[in-house]
């Protein structure tokens, strides 16, 4: 293809993400070494943005909060999602209106999602989980004042909303299992538990690790559930990063963009280093290809 | 690492219907157990909704009543309400049309952008997920505080059209990547023969291509309605009055007393509804897209 | 292939279609609120289309003022838009609205607690000239000079007042009638009477204050002060949180605590009443704009069983009540592009004497003399609050204060820190603001 034909077709898309992907990402790098404010140009701070979100405590809260509940959210989507996927695998005909239920929690928006949970939890509002819960054990659980099971009802909402789409991507992986391998290791006398692990796991390796991959990507900017979920996050150490960004850069009175951009770029960073194995393996992937 | 080459192509799970034979169940028996347990599942999966469902259609003075009701008269007033009280018709047309305008224009300038990326070799295709992996792992703040900034600026804040190019520019990485490999099955000797035939480059396109790939832009619009969709952070942000969205309105009304409260619960049943005709009618191309994505990547 | 995309693309067209059909068939309907009355808006429209928008949190209260703002002033070429919001949001978008040079707002509700701060930042239009120039049309001279005065700062007028909201206390009579307990007048008092409603088993947890740990709780520990005869600073500015009433306040607080449900700080105003409709609790102390939704059929079945009290004291001592005076009325932006006569004449008429006088009992107007015990059921309740509420301190610095020291109030009434730990940080955050 020609050069000149290349750019022609290119170029849209490029003037599009170059002006509203990597120009505002160019102006939040500087903002964050600046103090500033909406509508008012900023002032040159150096690095004091940095030191002020490294020495705050109530980012290192959001950081731990939000890196605890992303590890165990990837770690329950991978197990539920494999689980689902391989009973799903085995429904023929009822299939597609399985599939079309379980992908309603993931169609819809997250935050209508979460406030449908919500409720579920409020005993206020007569939500029935703790009914079910006094009757079991006769406790009541605070969903909504203690840090533990807050961040347990975080990651419930969180796993609902996603464990269809990690079951989608590990169902398509299933189906290209070969069935000569399944086989082979049915008539060497494996037990399920043996086939799943040392065959079927093996083999889909890479769709594995593309849902861990995006799963860590997505809930690691986990804000939307936050609102119905946890509205006292900060007082009870369950903010997360977004959330800490928002109070502190856009809402109520806190307008400090200068440090919120600091904060933003802290966790690019956070996240790249995060992503460098995944990427390193997608660049050898390819060499193989070529 | 690579899977077995079978015929997982998104063309051939569209278009061809799907052979029981290429599995061998291993149990012949039919799956009761399973069955079950996934019913169960499922009825878990929706519980939020029929709980939120019940509470909106019971009259207000129980629908929050502590210990819950479960005998009542079911009242629409919720819904009528929101109909006729508030300006929720507008937020159901600002979402809607947002998620049209982003789909179509990001299609318009996406599918030649990942046209031209597919007739390249491999290593830039591996470029290319790595930029979308990274721009989709962003913080969306990282991109949206300034486009607040420059829209406030440009006086086009508030706007359904400034929304709607946000997201475009937001999920663009991605479509690209989803249309590229579409496009990629696509053997380049049929490019050769139709340009041989006379057509340009981009007649080509329009008039061999694009049909060729109705199913791939068809899932690559309905990833990116989604997405426009179910947006809640860059609306919070770029909207107020003029354009605010359906998720943006819920989310407002979580401070409210009874009825108000009620009337968001009946706001997002109306989206819900929608949305479940959309994950059963869409299902078979959203887990081709997802298929190709896992497969591919 | 051609086929799917053929049968997709009328689809989405016929769904399309529906949708707006449907909306456009129901935009022209706005009914409008029962509240609304229709009363007399003459201003001098400008050409063209216009839309003024109102920012005003929903409440039973505010929503007479705001529907008949909006009903009698809206014409074919004025369309006053006011999107409902609860009052979080109202805050949040009050911030984004004043923040820049150009705004989303033209009108919007303000109450005595930020007016300082905003006027002192210039970021409302006095509105003095406005007022003498519409007074006599709108009979603004009725309005209570005090009311008058605390939406004043600086000499100036920066909100014309609606109404007045003041902490009434709201409890169960039948509970009380069964158990022989006297409508209780001091904290010790609240205490002992929950004492004996949860011993009886009635209920578990029953006195309910609004004590959200992003807003409420810190009016709730102003009340407090204020019935201690202090505040969170003094009439110099100098801050005066570590100080021994305000370790007696904290204290008074945390004896409230026991009985109470453990989740009160995820609790705001609509929360607290949701505890009285489902009997949850039997006592409850709010701002008197919340009141009239608890005696309203509608809203439960323990509607008649729901009588009114003055705020009491935190002790028997106290020269106040439990109490926060709170005027809230109507300000300018100082940023909106609209003309600003046409905006007061709305603003004036929705505080116009038939406005106010139907917004009685939801609302207490801020004009003299609505309210009597007859045409209201917290009437007598709300004029015997208002009568031993301490006069405010007046600070421009009040505002930031308050959102500094919330957090660490919030820790110390979980048990995250100590009280004399709390109060000095408290006192340290709130000098960082004093400067």
């Amino acid at each position: 293809m020609k050069t000149r034909e290349f750019w022609l077709l290119f170029f849209p898309s490029l003037v599009v993400m170059g002006g509203l992907l990597v120009l505002p990402l160019i102006r939040t790098v500087q903002w964050s070494f600046e103090e500033v404010r909406y509508g008012t140009p900023g002032v040159f701070v150096g690095f004091s943005n940095y030191i002020e979100a490294f020495t705050d405590e109530r980012f290192g809260k959001a950081v731990l909060s939000t890196v605890t509940i992303t590890i165990v959210t990837t770690f329950l989507l991978l197990v539920f999602g494999y689980l689902i996927a391989v009973g799903v695998n085995r429904m023929t005909r009822s299939r597609p209106i399985i599939l079309g239920i379980m992908l309603v929690s993931y169609v819809l928006p997250n935050i209508v999602g979460a406030v449908a949970f919500s409720w579920l939890f409020d005993d206020n509002f007569g939500g029935i989980v703790n009914r079910f819960i006094e009757l079991l054990s006769g406790n009541q659980v605070l969903w909504f004042t203690d840090q533990v099971p807050n961040g347990i009802l975080i990651i419930a909402n969180t796993v609902w909303h996603l464990v269809p789409f990690a079951m989608l991507i590990i169902l398509a992986g299933l189906q290209g299992v070969p069935v000569e391998l399944r086989e082979a290791a049915n008539i060497d006398g494996a037990n399920p538990l043996q086939m799943h692990i040392n065959v079927i796991i093996p083999t889909i390796r890479g769709v594995l690790g593309f849902v861990t991959l995006i799963s860590i990507m997505d809930v690691l900017r986990l804000f939307d559930n936050l609102i119905p979920l946890s509205p006292q996050a900060q007082a009870i150490g369950n903010e997360s990063i977004m959330l800490y960004v928002y109070s502190v850069a856009f809402s109520n009175g806190a307008q400090r963009l200068g440090l919120g951009s600091a904060v933003n770029v802290l966790t690019i960073l956070i996240i790249l280093v995060m992503l460098i194995p995944f990427i390193r393996s997608i660049f050898k992937e390819a060499k193989v290809v070529r | 690492m690579t899977l077995p080459k079978i015929d997982l192509s998104t063309r051939a799970l569209i278009t061809v219907k799907p052979s029981g034979k290429r599995r061998v169940a291993l149990n012949r028996r039919p799956p009761r157990v399973t069955g079950a347990l996934l019913a169960a599942l499922c009825v878990v999966m929706l519980s939020p909704f029929v709980w939120m469902m019940m509470s909106v259609l019971k009259p207000t003075d129980v629908a929050f009543a502590n210990p819950p009701v479960w005998a009542f008269q079911p009242s629409f007033d919720a819904f009528i309400n929101l109909w006729e009280t508030t300006y929720f018709s507008d937020y159901l047309i600002n979402t809607v049309s947002v998620a049209v305008v982003s789909t179509v224009i990001a299609l318009v300038i996406g599918i030649p952008a990942a046209y031209a990326l597919s007739r390249f070799p491999s290593y830039v295709s591996a470029l290319l997920l790595v930029l979308a992996l990274i721009f989709r792992a962003l913080p969306r703040f990282a991109v949206v505080l300034p486009m607040y900034d420059i829209s406030r600026a440009l006086g086009i804040y508030d706007t359904r059209f400034a929304l709607a190019i946000a997201l475009v520019a937001i999920n663009q990485p991605f479509t690209i990547w989803l249309l590229r490999n579409f496009f990629a099955e696509i053997p380049r000797e049929l490019d050769e023969a139709a340009m041989i035939d006379g057509c340009t480059r981009i007649g080509m396109l329009r008039r061999v291509m694009i049909p060729l790939m109705g199913p791939g832009i068809l899932t690559a619009g309905i990833f990116v309605f989604l997405f426009a969709f179910q947006e809640y952070l860059t609306a919070l942000v770029l909207t107020d009055t003029g354009s605010k969205t359906v998720p943006v309105f819920i989310a407002t009304q979580l401070g409210q007393t009874l009825p108000l409260l009620q009337q968001a619960g009946a706001a997002a049943m109306l989206l819900t509804v929608p949305v479940f005709a959309i994950a059963f009618v869409a299902q078979k191309y959203l887990v081709a897209g997802l298929n190709d994505g896992a497969v591919k990547g | 292939m051609l086929t799917i995309k053929r049968r997709a693309i009328p689809a989405i067209a016929l769904a399309a279609t529906a949708v707006f059909a449907l909306a456009s068939c129901s935009a022209g309907t706005r009914t409008e609120n029962a509240n609304a009355t229709q009363v007399s808006c003459d201003y001098s429209a400008p050409d063209g289309n216009t839309t003024v928008n109102v920012l005003a949190y929903n409440s039973s209260a505010i929503d007479p003022f705001t529907d008949t703002m909006v009903s009698s002033c809206t014409t074919e070429n004025v369309t006053l838009k006011h999107d409902p919001i609860d009052f979080g949001g109202q805050v949040t978008k009050t911030t984004a609205t004043l923040a820049g040079d150009t705004g989303t707002y033209d009108i919007v509700e303000t109450y005595g607690f930020v007016i300082p701060a905003l006027a002192d930042a210039g970021k409302l239009l006095p509105l003095d000239d406005l007022f003498d120039k519409y007074a006599d049309d709108y009979g603004l001279n009725k309005i209570s000079a005090s009311m008058r005065e605390g939406m004043s700062y600086d000499g100036s007028l920066y909100a014309l007042p609606m109404q007045a909201q003041m902490f009434v206390m709201a409890y169960r009579t039948d509970v009380f009638a069964d158990l022989d307990l006297e409508v209780p007048t001091t904290f010790d008092e609240m205490i002992a009477a929950a004492s004996v409603i949860r011993d009886a088993g009635v209920m578990e947890n029953p006195i309910a204050l609004p004590w959200l740990a992003t807003s409420d709780v810190t009016t709730s520990f102003q009340a407090t002060m204020n019935s201690l005869d202090a505040d969170f600073v003094d009439a110099d500015g100098q801050v005066t949180l570590d100080t021994p009433e305000g370790k007696e306040a904290v204290e008074a607080l945390l004896a409230l605590k026991p009985f109470m449900d453990p989740q009160v700080t995820t609790f705001d105003q609509p929360k607290v009443q949701q505890q009285m409709f489902n009997g949850t609790a039997a006592m409850s102390i709010m701002f008197s704009g919340r009141m009239s939704d608890l005696v309203d059929s509608n809203n439960s079945k323990l509607s008649e069983s729901i009588g009114f009290a003055a705020a009491p004291k935190v002790n028997r001592e106290a020269q106040y009540s439990y109490n926060r005076l709170s005027i809230d009325g109507w300000s300018i932006p100082f940023n909106t592009p609209l003309d600003s006569e046409m905006l007061f004449v709305m603003m004036a008429s929705a505080v116009s004497e038939e406005a106010s006088t139907s917004a009685v009992p939801a609302a207490y107007p801020a004009r003299e003399g609505m309210v009597t015990s007859e045409n209201s059921p917290y009437g007598a309740a709300a004029n015997e609050s208002m009568a031993t509420a301490q006069p405010p301190v007046v600070s421009p610095i009040l505002a930031s204060v308050t959102t500094e020291i919330r957090p660490i109030l919030v820790q110390i009434l979980t048990g995250g820190i100590s009280v004399s730990d709390g109060l000095a940080a408290m006192q340290a955050a709130g000098e960082t603001i004093a400067g």
